[in-house]
């Protein structure tokens, strides 16, 4: 026989469990409410984060690109998610062309693919726009760092002072090396790349690194 | 049938006694089997006497307040905040939360909106502005009271933790507030604070469940549910919107219910303090008008870049740091601070009784203030400045520690070895290995060239790799504290200096974490068994028949 104290505490643990279950209901819920395109059930806690898509785009042509360090900043549209009625919006992704000259390592004379470095301007760190910078004094006194000889052009972030070296390649985090390793300051990796073609003495954006904040 | 499920239940309830049954109920082990079986009793019971007790705006305070003008603080916080949500409702009328006419219906409010001569719009903006200003610093003044008199001691924790939490909230409000301006500051401020949480997804593989946490995606995921999609568009102004009005406007509900349930005073300073406190604001609204700033382009990152004044502090901090650090600093800074104080345990609320609190606070505010002027003046050599933050953090601690140790000595008539807290000797040794590794790791890399040669050339000679591979493996050990840097990293740096400092270090922090917990439970627990043995002497008494 059950005795008083026996029957509550078993009451108590068996009303536990529905009550627990309709906790994370409630909260999976609010979750989907906020973001839309969550995945439903269980699957919601592994589902990767949405992704923005990417369409060939005309950035730059390659007559402006002729002299080494010669650079362009253009505007590259990627189609972003938005969680409202009109599903996605075009969002303005900042890049960069960098004619790179042909004494740098991994740079081929004969491979036009090698010669430039294509990339997103978001900086990896915390996603403010970078800037080319390729007077070393203004690297040094606005950016804190003191360019070693030969004094070349950095990438330079102006919100935490991260300064990235086109010339040399990083690991991404996922083993690619990626232009632009991190010589100064807080980034822990080289800026995002922008994938490119050479089509008609022009470059063609076709893909662009996700995972940042647009 | 119904026997059947009795018998099943009567097993299932059985279980934990026979477990029990197993296990010693004194000592450690006896001790911390009660504490988990009694875990969520002894923690809503907590709760309950704390919820009493708990002092929201200064308003159990009403008779000290008369003489001591730290006590009318609370009262001045709730003005502020009134006055913050009715400008703010009257704004409403006017702002357009659309991402192309938010910035023009600002201007708007500024310039249009006037009563004959009298511009209201500018007026009430400024007051919701400088008035949400005034809430940050009242609500920081009101945190300090409470941390230097002591009053968050047992049983007023809440007191304090409810005036974090809503300094916390009020920053955050503070944040979605001035997106919603749609000016350069707020779009670049809120993209930083928007990219934050993606290092969550960042966790070294060295840390318990690191992986599993980053295959969660649950980073990113928070960083889309804030900006309503993978960028900062219309979907994010509506979402602050909304935010920014239900961060400040609920809590003020739940204190009004309580002032109702209660039926206390709601603000414990006169109708002249009120017209003062509105009277200052005004005055700084008419001499500073609030300022809009340009409009917010995507394309361009201002140089320099500032966030709002309080957050100022912190963005210096998060060029000194690894950005993974810096995410869980600025989560774990306001829970550190709630940690502390559960450590301070001792009764005594007295200034000098308790050196090492208020040298937190001090060091806190000096941090602060250093700080915010450092960035304001674009000042930081962020390759040296960082140890020197460390060491003096460290000094701080230092400092409190021994003058608590001290007053400990005196009032117990103790030798110094009879008083020799672990704990806090450990939480020192952390700090100062913290410098020490940095130093050394930082000596390595910028401003120590020939050091960092010859670390390389040592390394490429022990590890059988070419020069500019070692060179680049050193590098990746930053100036900033790296957490990716495991012992084995270091070790396999192979300069003598690093492998030693590092098993200095690793075990020494480790023997005092060790040797500091096991004396901590072993006390607890011999306390608890001799409460326990009273109780139980105590029946024992009762039972024994009078005269026997």
């Amino acid at each position: 026989m059950l005795t008083d104290n026996q029957r509550r505490l078993f009451l108590k643990g068996a009303t536990t469990i529905p009550i627990l279950g309709g906790a994370l209901l409630a909260v999976h819920t609010i979750l989907r409410y906020f973001k839309p395109t969550m995945a439903g059930g269980l699957k919601a806690t592994m589902a990767p984060p949405d992704e923005a898509g990417s369409a060939d785009q005309i950035v730059a042509n390659l007559a402006d690109l002729k002299n080494p360090w010669d650079s362009k900043d253009f505007i590259y549209v990627r189609t972003s998610v938005e969680y409202s009625s009109r599903k996605t919006q075009g969002a303005k992704i900042p890049g960069f062309v960098v004619r790179l000259p042909n004494d740098v390592p991994g740079v081929d004379p004969g491979d036009q693919k090698t010669w430039f470095v294509v990339v997103q301007r978001i900086c990896p760190h915390l996603g403010c726009t970078f800037n080319f910078i390729t007077n070393p004094s203004e690297l040094q006194g606005g950016y804190n760092y003191k360019p070693p000889e030969p004094v070349h052009p950095y990438f330079a972030c102006p919100c935490h002072l991260s300064v990235y070296d086109p010339t040399r390649k990083q690991d991404n985090g996922t083993g690619t090396l990626l232009r632009g390793k991190v010589v100064s300051g807080p980034a822990p990796r080289p800026p995002r790349f922008m994938k490119f073609d050479i089509k008609d003495g022009q470059i063609v954006i076709t893909d662009t690194e996700g995972g940042g904040v647009g | 049938m119904a026997n059947l499920l009795e018998r099943i239940i009567l097993w299932l309830l059985g279980r934990p006694a026979w477990f029990r049954s197993l296990l010693p109920q004194r000592g450690v082990v006896g001790q911390l089997w009660h504490w988990f079986w009694n875990l969520g009793p002894s923690l809503w019971g907590w709760l309950v006497e704390r919820w009493d007790k708990m002092d929201l705006f200064d308003e159990s305070h009403t008779e000290k307040a008369k003489t001591n003008p730290w006590y009318s603080l609370g009262g001045m916080w709730y003005w502020v905040w009134m006055i913050v949500i009715i400008s703010g409702v009257i704004l409403m009328i006017y702002y357009i939360p659309v991402t192309d006419q938010a910035f023009r219906s600002v201007e708007e409010i500024q310039a249009n909106w006037k009563w004959g001569l009298l511009p209201i719009g500018a007026l009430v903006r400024g007051l919701h502005k400088y008035g949400a200003d005034a809430f940050i610093i009242l609500a920081t003044m009101k945190c300090y009271r409470i941390w230097f008199t002591g009053d968050y001691k047992k049983p007023y924790e809440l007191s304090f933790i409810i005036a974090m939490l809503l300094l916390i909230i009020g920053m955050y409000s503070g944040l979605t507030g001035y997106l919603l301006i749609w000016n350069q500051r707020a779009l670049w401020a809120t993209k930083v604070m928007a990219t934050f949480p993606t290092y969550l997804d960042k966790n070294p593989a060295w840390i318990p469940g690191g992986a599993f946490i980053n295959a969660t995606n649950q980073g990113k995921t928070t960083a889309q549910i804030l900006l309503g999609g993978t960028s900062i568009g219309p979907a994010t102004v509506t979402r602050f919107y909304a935010f920014h009005f239900l961060l400040s406007f609920v809590p003020m509900i739940f204190f009004e219910l309580r002032v109702y349930h209660r039926g206390f005073k709601r603000m414990n300073i006169s109708h002249w303090a009120k017209f003062a406190v509105f009277a200052v604001i005004l005055a700084v609204v008419i001499m500073i008008p609030a300022a809009q700033g340009s409009p917010a382009n995507p394309e361009v990152t201002p140089n320099p870049i500032l966030s709002d004044w309080y957050f100022l502090a912190m963005y210096h901090m998060l060029k000194l740091q690894d950005p993974y650090l810096a995410t869980v600093l600025t989560v774990g800074v306001p829970a550190l601070v709630l940690a502390a104080l559960f450590l301070d345990l001792r009764p005594e609320k007295e200034w000098g009784k308790r050196q090492i609190a208020n040298w937190i606070g001090i060091g806190g505010l000096i941090y602060f203030i250093v700080f915010s002027f450092l960035i304001i003046n674009g000042i930081a050599d962020i390759h040296r400045d960082a140890p020197l933050w460390y060491y003096s953090a460290g000094l701080f601690l230092l400092v409190g520690y021994f003058q608590d140790w001290g007053y400990v000595m005196k009032r117990d008539n103790k030798k110094w070895w009879e008083t020799f807290h672990l704990f806090f000797v450990a939480f020192i040794l952390i700090a100062m290995s913290a410098n020490t590794l940095y130093h050394y790791f930082g000596d390595i890399r910028e401003w120590n060239q020939p050091a960092k040669a010859a670390a390389a050339q040592l390394m490429a000679a022990n590890k059988g790799m070419t020069l500019d591979v070692a060179f680049d493996h050193l590098e990746q050990t930053r100036p900033m504290l790296n957490l990716w840097m495991t012992p084995a990293d270091a070790l396999a740096s192979g300069h003598p200096k690093g492998v030693e400092l590092w098993k200095l270090h690793v075990f020494g922090w480790l023997a005092c974490i060790v040797l500091g917990t096991a004396i901590g439970l072993v006390r607890w627990a011999s306390k608890k068994d001799a409460e326990q043995a009273a109780v139980a002497a105590k029946l024992a008494a009762k039972a024994k028949p009078v005269g026997a």
